[in-house]
């Protein structure tokens, strides 16, 4: 049984994904749709992982993982990237962040769960 | 008199007449260069502006095609998930009318999606933005992975997928960029498929000559209408406008496999097998690629930039001696003729060896050690004394001193040690010691990593095993290795096309090696496959327990110093 965070400034994103990872995993979501209310959560929640979406306005994905990395109690929590952004210039960006993997969209409902796990080592 | 002194002023007056008149065309010219050279300043301007206008404009259009790509993918993301959530059923029992409906809105936007991402594709190729990356490939390898990634496809439709070779045994090394290539290979294939009835066969096959490699992906299905062999691979060019439909296809996958052959030099056409063989029904699509590709689009640097090793002596003959083997390994060089010049070139180039003589006058050898790692700019470059001095003859106020040193080449010195222990110090790593095996006989392979299990731990090593050439340049792109086991006897000339591969990439060209081979090794062939410090071990006559012990024997090496403290310290 797993606790997931979603982070993601679109509504319709964060249903169907949080959908998909209940329904096909049985995990357990909440969510967040942006990264201050992101950073929020995930202390008072304490989730397993951190699912969250590169381009936010205010502060995008990255910024706000290099600010977890400097939040105590949140610092631990494994994160990983979701995407639009499929070009190599912009994959780059994410090389140094130190984030757990990098999902890319759209993604398939039916296995999120498990491309999430392969990603954090949970299986 | 008056004659001597007119015949005696008109020499001299001619002359100076010669010489305003000479100078008076001179200043013409002057004028006329003078205009010649405001003109071309002009058009280098006009070019420089015009340049960076259209640089501008191709990062705009870039920009573009990666905003619009983000923007579409964004609400697909949703109706792709909503979608396939309902399909599955996992939001309740749907009827069967209902699930047919749903399964045609997915399927459709899976296609919208690859739709999206050939678009991408092409523009990028188009504009120059998705450069090749070169590397040495086996074609066999890329066919057989083509086969292979297709084959559940093929399976599906009832169609049977052969492949064939023309070259008499043995594989072919060529220059390429794997990805492009399969995914050109796996598109042809994927038509060939699509269009072929079931039990029916296709069939990929290879020929090679000297000057370049044919690949040919034949079916039997319905056939290219002639008039149309060369359309199909103009953009959204489909033979009927149904079967861009029925075959789920995004009409962009010619255009793309064109655009990747082009980027490789080569070609890619397609002819009606009923013109070669009357009566055979069918089209077989044909790719032929040069060995040594001279590629249209700047192609982009496979390697690092890295820096200079620099070289300080005094006496420049050896300087120059030095500086000539080093280069001949492909690296850069700079001189320095003294401690102080070293400093200054240490501190103000990217320097990333330094090969220093320890008796020079002015700064000597000792003093200019001190200098360097006094400086943090300069103090953590490895540094590697020559000296006609071996360290245990050094007195003991050094002592301090030569353990500052990295490395340790006697004067005078053989090349082959210069460069070993030159490799050596650029390889030190820090953490287990990783270890490539690239061998391509599975049951070899594990006798030879069982051999290290054992050791492993006390050690701390860390071996990895590349089955293919392919596999092998992976990783050592990804996960650069301290140290490289190559079996020779890899499929023809993978084990010399590997090393050569590593050669041209700074960070591994001096990477120390153990090559075990079941034949004997030439004196030539040596050399071809020399790196950095390189052992040879022929396979029938040793056991993989002398590879262990062989190859454990480098790690220690590796990871300490050569220099040793004097006696009696």
């Amino acid at each position: 049984m797993r606790r997931i965070l979603i982070i993601d400034d679109e509504d319709d994103i964060r249903e169907v994904a949080a959908l998909s990872l209940e329904t096909v995993a049985g995990w357990t979501v909440c969510t967040a749709n942006s990264g201050t209310d992101g950073i929020e959560k995930a202390i008072t929640e304490q989730p397993d992982a951190i699912l969250m979406d590169v381009m936010m306005p205010a502060m995008d994905g990255p910024t706000t993982f290099r600010q977890m990395q400097k939040t105590p109690g949140v610092s631990h929590i494994p994160v990983l990237l979701l995407t639009a952004k499929v070009q190599g210039v912009d994959q780059r960006r994410f090389a140094g962040l130190g984030v757990s993997g990098v999902l890319f969209k759209p993604f398939d409902p039916l296995t999120l769960a498990e491309q999430m796990s392969t990603a954090l080592g949970w299986n | 008199m008056i004659l001597v002194s007119a015949v005696a002023f008109a020499a001299p007056s001619l002359a100076i007449a010669g010489l305003v008149g000479a100078l008076v065309q001179q200043r013409r010219r002057c004028h006329g260069l003078q205009a010649e050279i405001d003109r071309l300043a002009h058009d280098a301007a006009q070019t420089r502006t015009d340049l960076r206008q259209r640089t501008e404009l191709d990062t705009v259009k870039d920009e573009f095609i990666s905003t619009v790509s983000h923007e579409l993918r964004t609400p697909l993301t949703s109706i792709r998930g909503a979608l396939g959530l309902l399909s599955a059923g996992l939001m309740g029992k749907v009827d069967d009318r209902a699930a047919n409906l749903l399964r045609i809105a997915s399927t459709n936007t899976d296609r919208l999606v690859r739709l999206i991402n050939d678009i991408l594709d092409l523009e990028r190729m188009d504009s120059g933005n998705a450069p090749i990356r070169l590397r040495p490939c086996s074609l066999r390898e890329l066919v057989l992975q083509a086969v292979d990634t297709m084959s559940s496809m093929a399976q599906e439709a009832g169609v049977h997928l052969e492949a064939a070779s023309g070259t008499q045994g043995g594989t072919v090394i060529f220059e390429a960029d794997p990805d492009r290539l399969q995914q050109v290979l796996t598109n042809l294939l994927s038509n060939a498929i699509k269009f072929s009835p079931p039990h029916a066969t296709v069939r990929i096959e290879t020929s090679t000559n000297h000057n370049d490699l044919t690949v040919r992906v034949e079916d039997h299905g319905r056939g290219v209408p002639a008039d149309k062999l060369e359309s199909i691979f103009g953009r959204f060019n489909q033979v009927e406008v149904s079967d861009s439909r029925q075959k789920g296809g995004t009409g962009l996958g010619l255009a793309i496999c064109r655009s990747i052959v082009h980027q490789h030099s080569g070609e890619i056409w397609a002819e009606r097998n009923d013109a070669r063989l009357p009566g055979v029904p069918g089209t077989t699509f044909i790719l032929r690629l040069p060995r040594n590709p001279a590629t249209e689009v700047p192609v982009q640097p496979d390697v690092q930039t890295s820096g200079a090793i620099l070289v300080v002596d005094d006496d420049p003959g050896v300087r120059h001696v030095v500086a000539e083997h080093i280069r001949n390994q492909g690296y850069t060089v700079l001189e320095a003729e003294s401690g102080q010049a070293a400093l200054q070139t240490a501190q103000h180039q990217d320097v990333e060896a330094i090969l220093l003589d320890l008796y020079m006058p002015g700064l000597t050898g000792w003093e200019t050690i001190e200098r360097l790692k006094g400086h943090p700019s300069t103090a953590s470059i490895p540094i590697v004394v020559l000296s006609v001095l071996s360290p245990a003859t050094m007195n003991r106020e050094r002592a301090p001193l030569i353990g500052k040193a990295h490395g340790w080449v006697q004067k005078p010195f053989d090349p082959g040690v210069l460069l070993a222990e030159l490799g050596r110090v650029l390889h030190r790593g820090t953490g287990p010691c990783r270890i490539l095996l690239v061998e391509d006989d599975p049951d070899l392979a594990t006798v030879v990593l069982s051999s290290f299990q054992s050791e492993s731990e006390s050690h701390k090593l860390r071996i990895d095993h590349a089955p293919s050439l392919n596999e092998a340049v992976r990783a050592c792109e990804t996960n650069p290795p301290e140290l490289l086991v190559l079996d020779l006897s890899l499929p023809d000339g993978s084990g010399f096309a590997l090393v050569n591969w590593l050669r041209r990439q700074p960070n591994l060209r001096t990477l120390p090696l153990v090559v075990y081979s079941g034949r004997e090794v030439s004196s030539e062939e040596m050399e071809q496959l020399r790196l950095g410090p390189t052992q040879f071990l022929t396979k029938a006559r040793v056991q993989p327990k002398e590879i262990e012990n062989l190859v454990l024997a480098m790690v220690r090496h590796l990871h300490e110093p050569v220099v040793e403290l004097p006696a009696g310290r």
